[in-house]
């Protein structure tokens, strides 16, 4: 019942800032159903909370194994051993700091989880503005305000949208002209829109979009576009 | 300062900023700006003791109504909903912080509308524009109406149908256009959430309707919606039903959440309805209220039966109130409709079919679901109510089906509500008073035998009975529970 899996406890403990501790917990785990360790408290809060388990019992624990075989396959390359060592009681304030395993020696977390841990904070309840709060006359200037803008935006919109679609329109009208028109000379009725409709070379010779040309990224470049850019540079320089 | 305060300042700037107001003023924002001659602080719940007294009174009659009706919540509240006037009244200009009371002192009451904040000014007059628009296209789609109700349908290929289909969505756009006109207004969405909107005559207005509707659909309608399936009245009732009308419940004065358990002291009389339309228009509606659980022990099922049946009662968005005991029984009576000015002259028409039968529910049944169904009229012809009477009265009461009922009549529901009842103290003398037969009868679940063999006792002590145990029978023969 209290034996914890040890590849979902290697895994819990990286990403979450839970101070679990292996060694410790897992020599009293794995004693732990032995009838004179049944007074003690749960193997993971007696990691957190005890620092000196009996001396007895773990100095011939370490002797015997390394503990936590699966998570020394689980960690990365850099990190040396087991999780061992007492806890030091949970260190409030920041969490990705690195944390001291044995004496001398620093892990890292990983800047990927550090990363979307940031990111993922914001959303927490604690972190939310509250929701603003007026009183009436203030709150229905500021609704009219609201739909005022709301209202501006949507006639900007639409505006914007009838222009494309006039622009698409005509040029609809313009292809469809073409399709029914009779070729410069002797061609038959279609040629010039059959060749409209052709898009050979429209990047030039041996050019492909220019939108092929930047790879995705997640993020956008420290320098998102160079005005300064002229052809004659190289191309690094884009 | 910055831009964004730079715009709400108000361009009035007669007052030099007036210190010590963080007592009072705790936003910072407030304390920022130059004044406020609004009466910002008109809704606030510090009241003085004035509406103490009346409202003690009527919350004392309040808790003994809901102790006997049953309900948990006494829902006295500290401010009675009133409008601005009223509660600026209440609030003097004695009473504030120093701002305020400067700022009431130096300025008149400017209007809500021409108050002096320029972004407020400049979205209203975007607002305004966009209302001329709107009344335009308005103007403009009705002169279309008019010129094409004037064609000859023969000039269509499709003739009369296609003409009546374009008149039906070009006055559909229209509806939609007054909508778009008004709901941008702040004086209506004011009056409207101050309960302005459904005095009488406002409620003609289609803006008010649709916020009223949409209003119910926040959550009235949820409510209904979810009652009407976690009861099952839609296969056992109807096949389909969607409410399209707000009905809430009264029983003197009390207002019952759709599927509350009620006293039968309290059901014996007939209840109010408070019912809100929301589409245009003079129509004519019937109330239906139906038993749908009657027990039938020959058949171990349970029947219908029908508990009032009103009909021919004119309605309109503007009403609100029907007390269902006032319906036929005093043709001269006046309306007793919330709206009841312009209609003391017409009296609350409506013929009674058949009269309130207390809900009564037995000892041991389960709760009887009791639905009050409002029905709408088609073409607003009226019904006969002798023929419903004679028809649904007395014997015809039992096995009333609320389907058939629809069909014969051609009456399509539009609101719905429910309430349940089951054996209380009070039953056995309602059923009394009425003269209704089986309050002495007490349900029972039909005892099934088991099928399996009789089972030798269990128990340590209950397999230590014999002789050869009498060195233990002091334990063995005082089983707890068991009567020896």
């Amino acid at each position: 019942m209290s034996f914890p899996l040890p590849s979902l406890r290697g895994l819990a403990s990286r990403l979450l800032s839970r101070p679990t501790v292996s060694s410790s917990s897992s020599s009293s785990s794995s004693f732990s159903h032995l009838a004179f360790r049944s007074a003690t408290t749960p193997p993971t809060a007696a990691a957190r909370t005890t620092t000196t388990p009996p001396p007895s019992c773990l100095a011939a624990a370490a002797g015997v194994r390394s503990l936590s075989t699966t998570s020394s396959v689980l960690a990365p390359p850099g990190a040396k051993g087991g999780k061992g060592g007492p806890q030091k009681g949970g260190r409030p304030g920041d969490k990705n700091a690195p944390k001291r395993r044995k004496k001398g020696e620093v892990q890292q977390r990983d800047p990927k989880v550090v990363n979307m841990l940031r990111h993922m904070a914001v959303l927490s309840p604690r972190r939310i503005p509250p929701p603003l709060r007026m009183g009436r006359n203030r709150y229905l200037r500021h609704w009219t305000i609201h739909r005022a803008w709301l209202l501006f935006r949507r006639q900007q919109r639409q505006l914007r949208e009838a222009n494309l679609m006039r622009q698409y329109q005509s040029m609809h009208r313009a292809c469809e002209e073409l399709r029914r028109t009779a070729g410069p000379g002797t061609r038959e009725e279609g040629y010039l829109y059959r060749v409209a409709m052709e898009k050979k070379g429209v990047y030039g010779l041996d050019s492909i979009p220019i939108e092929y040309a930047r790879a995705q990224t997640e993020t956008p470049a420290r320098v998102a576009w160079n005005h300064d850019w002229k052809a004659g540079d190289a191309p690094g320089k884009a | 300062m910055s831009k964004a305060q730079q715009v709400t300042r108000p361009l009035v700037r007669s007052l030099t900023q007036v210190a010590g107001t963080s007592t009072t003023c705790p936003a910072r924002v407030l304390a920022i700006r130059q004044f406020s001659s609004t009466l910002s602080r008109s809704d606030d719940a510090s009241l003085t003791t004035g509406t103490a007294g009346p409202a003690a009174s009527e919350a004392q009659k309040q808790a003994a109504e809901a102790v006997v009706l049953g309900s948990k919540t006494v829902a006295a509240t500290t401010i009675k909903q009133g409008t601005e006037e009223e509660l600026a009244k209440l609030l003097s200009p004695q009473l504030g912080s120093l701002r305020r009371r400067a700022a009431l002192a130096t300025t008149g009451n400017i209007p809500f509308e021409q108050l002096p904040y320029q972004a407020f000014q400049e979205a209203r007059k975007i607002l305004a524009k966009d209302r001329e628009e709107k009344v335009a296209k308005i103007v403009a789609e009705l002169e279309k109406i008019k010129k094409l109700e004037a064609t000859d349908p023969s000039t269509f290929r499709s003739g009369e149908a296609y003409k009546q289909k374009r008149l039906k969505s070009m006055r559909a756009y229209v509806e939609r256009l007054k909508i778009l006109a008004d709901i941008n207004d702040p004086m209506v969405k004011r009056r409207f959430e101050d309960g302005m909107g459904t005095a009488s005559g406002d409620m003609n207005k289609p803006i008010y309707r649709f916020l009223a509707r949409r209003k119910w659909c926040e959550m009235d309608r949820k409510i209904i919606m979810q009652r009407i399936t976690q009861f099952h009245i839609v296969p056992d009732l109807l096949p389909k039903f969607e409410p399209n009308m707000d009905v809430k419940l009264h029983f003197r004065r009390f207002k019952v959440p759709p599927g509350a358990i009620l006293n039968s002291r309290i059901t014996e009389t007939p209840p109010t309805l408070r019912m809100q339309v929301f589409d245009a228009g003079e129509r004519l509606i019937s109330i239906v209220v139906v038993d749908a659980d009657v027990p039938n022990p020959e058949t171990d099922a349970f029947n219908k039966r029908l508990h009032y049946l009103a009909t021919n009662i004119p309605w309109n968005p503007t009403l609100s109130s029907l007390p269902l005991s006032r319906i036929g029984a005093d043709p001269t009576a006046a309306s007793s409709s919330s709206s009841s000015a312009s209609s003391a002259a017409s009296a609350q028409q409506g013929a009674l079919a058949v009269p309130w039968l207390p809900p009564h529910s037995q000892k041991g049944a389960p709760y009887h679901r009791l639905a009050i169904f409002v029905l709408q009229h088609s073409n607003n012809a009226p019904l006969d109510p002798n023929k419903l009477r004679e028809l649904y009265d007395g014997a015809g009461r039992e096995g009333f089906s609320l389907k058939s009922f629809r069909d014969k009549f051609g009456v399509t529901p539009v609101g719905f509500t429910m309430f349940r009842t089951v054996w209380d103290e009070n039953t056995a003398d309602v059923m009394a008073r009425h003269g209704l037969p089986g309050a002495d009868i007490e349900f029972r679940q039909p005892r099934v035998r088991s099928l399996k063999p009789p089972r030798k006792p269990r128990g340590w002590e209950a397999k230590r009975q014999g002789p050869k145990y009498k060195h233990l029978w002091k334990y063995t023969k005082r089983i707890k529970g068991v009567k020896f």
